[in-house]
């Protein structure tokens, strides 16, 4: 239900996108809305957080833009901790705009030092009782803010075969694709990560796609509900991000590329499934580089052809960054695939 | 967005407007109303409003081959009798509505004639209630709109079903007596196959526990509203099976069925759409789609199989479905 006047509300509501006669993509400007105003709306709710309290979490990216349009919006003070090799510049002003204050944690290994981001987060719990920590990574109610977006495809087009999207968190595919699956039993899950991220039992290493993938588990990851996994490297979904843009006129991010490369050829290969893709967020963070020629001329093997189909693999392994592979994971648990291998 | 009540006498009109307020002093008449029983909910639960606030809410089936019909027979002096006697909440409502008429200096007598089982969850107790406040309505020559009824029957008697809406279909909170979503239309063609356990005893609505569900519940409802409203608006039966199905799955957490397991397994073999149950009774329900084909002679087998299986009160009916009322 859509209260009116309530702008965050409304924002964080996608609009969809028929890509192909049986594929429609739920397209974001900002999809972390969603958890973040369920999550402050459950805080206020159980009295978590107070009015005017201050809420503290661990984010480098959009859910920290999110929560800080929030706390801006309710009165709140937000303090997220990051590290100093994730910080741009762009959204760090952004997000100061806001109110909110950025903590980068000093990060020789450039891994994202997320034990060091922990630390200083507790440290700061243990000093002021009353703060309040959403834990994206791990709360359950990450998950369960994705019933408002299983609400909306039903709505929408009712019986749904399919569900692709991208896995950061695991929020929003593992909590829409819970809540699809309790009323249709028999859908498939498809989770679009990238390479070297650990999610899917990949050694971690650097990754150029941002905001997809992790080199930490967080526990909203299912890896039992899975059916199949994909990695798709940086210049496929850049690829794909600019056909979206150029052939539907729908502009954005290269998560959102690497999802729609997925869902595409799962909707090619099976007609008669009616499936969905979740596209996280739109293209304006990444004009001056996805969407910038000058940006992508300076990278090797670009420009890239769109690659028609990913490349069957049995051992989980890192690919270059031009690669894109699938694996069937057959909603095994992390542990029952990693002992197979 | 109201509707006008439609299961009384045709309204009264004069110089071409229907006369909606009773409040100019003339003799009431003898007024007859009727209102049809149901057969549990298609989906129950709790359900966010605009305002972001939670309400108990449900989508009744409708089960109008039995229904409670009504006489008032109007009396100058306050208070109500009802034959059979000590119909309480029967009464409340005829004072009520006398109430929102203006005439609550006016009294009466309630002949209440009902067939519908009580305690299993047919939705008696409503099916009077909306009887007399339509009979009392049509006693002033006066026509209420659906949200009227429904909200003047959850005041009589604190819980009510949307048996005031008819076909239409609704998610109304039956706590507060007021629509949370009107779906737009109508219900999909659905035949049902209805019957209850044997041995299962009925089951007073109000003293019931009310079932204290979980976030993940909470927000499985939101799913399943949605996809009933695209049911509706589609008018898929399969889609209200799946929604019916669940909402009873999570009813059985509660409210447990001895035989549901059964019925969910009859369902599937038969290939129906679903199964519904009474979140506050015994009974069960199978979900056809009454556009398949063979729909009716598949709905007399399962009603065979569950008779021999040895379910009681056996019933096919249908909803918004052309063809016979079978039974």
């Amino acid at each position: 239900m859509m209260q009116n006047g309530d702008y965050l509300r409304a924002f964080e509501t996608p609009r969809f996108a028929r890509l192909a006669p049986n594929l429609n993509a739920a397209c974001f400007s900002l999809m972390k809305l969603m958890p973040a105003r369920f999550m402050v709306d459950r805080a206020e709710a159980t009295g978590r957080l107070a009015p005017g309290g201050h809420i503290v979490e661990t984010t480098s990216g959009t859910f920290g833009l999110a929560i800080a349009m929030l706390a801006a919006a309710r009165g709140y003070d937000l303090t997220l901790v990051t590290a100093s090799s994730l910080i741009d510049a762009k959204l760090t002003r952004r997000l100061q705009q806001l109110g909110a204050k950025v903590v980068a944690i000093a990060d020789p290994k450039g891994d994202g030092n997320q034990p060091g981001r922990l630390e200083h987060l507790h440290q700061m719990l243990s000093q002021q009782a009353d703060i309040y920590w959403p834990r994206q990574y791990d709360s359950p109610e990450n998950r369960l803010a994705y019933a408002r977006l299983a609400d909306l495809i039903v709505r929408s087009f009712g019986r749904i075969d399919c569900l692709v999207g991208c896995v950061g968190t695991g929020g929003s595919l593992c909590g829409t694709g819970g809540f699809l699956r309790e009323l249709f039993p028999e859908l498939r899950i498809v989770a679009v990560d990238t390479h070297r991220s650990i999610l899917f039992g990949q050694p971690v290493g650097r990754r150029m796609l941002r905001g997809l993938g992790n080199s930490v588990l967080p526990e909203n990851v299912r890896h039992d509900m899975i059916d199949e996994v994909h990695w798709v490297g940086a210049l496929p979904a850049y690829a794909k991000s600019h056909e979206l843009f150029r052939t539907q006129g729908v502009f954005m991010g290269p998560t959102s590329g690497a999802a729609a490369l997925v869902a595409d050829w799962f909707a090619r290969k099976n007609p008669d499934a009616a499936t969905i893709a979740i596209m996280p967020d739109d293209g304006h963070r990444h004009a001056d580089t996805v969407y910038n020629e000058d940006w992508l001329a300076t990278l090797e093997d670009w420009p890239l052809g769109l690659p028609l189909e990913p490349t069957q693999i049995h051992q989980i392994r890192p690919a270059p960054e031009t690669a894109w592979t699938r694996f069937s994971w057959n909603r095994r648990t992390l542990q029952a695939v990693l002992r197979d291998q | 967005m109201s509707k006008v009540d439609t299961g009384q006498a045709k309204p009264v009109i004069r110089n071409s407007i229907p006369v909606t307020e009773g409040r100019e002093h003339r003799p009431l008449s003898v007024g007859t109303g009727r209102a049809s029983a149901h057969h549990g909910e298609l989906l129950q639960g709790v359900f966010e409003d605009g305002e972001g606030r939670l309400h108990r809410g449900l989508i009744t089936l409708p089960l109008s081959s039995q229904e409670s019909t009504v006489t008032f027979w109007p009396r100058e002096e306050r208070g109500i009798r009802t034959r059979p006697e000590n119909r309480t909440k029967a009464a409340r409502a005829a004072e009520l509505t006398l109430g929102h008429l203006g005439l609550s200096a006016k009294g009466g007598e309630l002949t209440i004639e009902s067939a519908i089982l009580i305690g299993h969850g047919y939705g008696s107790s409503t099916a009077d209630v909306t009887a007399t406040i339509r009979a009392v309505a049509a006693s002033a020559g006066t026509i209420l709109c659906q949200s009227t009824v429904g909200r003047l029957a959850v005041a009589a008697e604190g819980a009510s079903d949307a048996i005031a809406y008819q076909d239409q279909a609704i998610l109304f909170a039956h706590r507060e007596g007021r629509p949370i979503e009107h779906f737009g239309g109508e219900f999909p063609p659905l035949v049902v196959v209805g019957f209850r356990g044997a041995d299962d005893q009925p089951v007073d609505t109000l003293a019931m526990r009310r079932a204290r569900y979980d976030s993940e519940e909470i927000e499985t409802f939101r799913t399943l509203r949605g996809l009933a409203c695209h049911s509706v608006r589609l008018q898929d039966p399969k889609l209200l099976g799946r929604v019916a199905t669940v909402s009873a799955c999570i009813s059985q957490r509660h409210l447990p069925k001895a035989d549901f397991d059964t019925v969910l397994a009859l369902s599937q073999w038969f290939g129906a759409c679903g199964v519904q149950v009474a979140h506050s009774g015994t009974l069960i329900g199978i979900l056809l789609d009454a556009n398949a084909p063979k729909a009716i002679s598949r709905a007399g087998e399962i009603a065979k199989t569950a008779m021999d299986a040895g379910f009681a009160d056996v019933q096919v009916f249908s909803l918004n479905a052309e063809g016979a009322l079978l039974q």
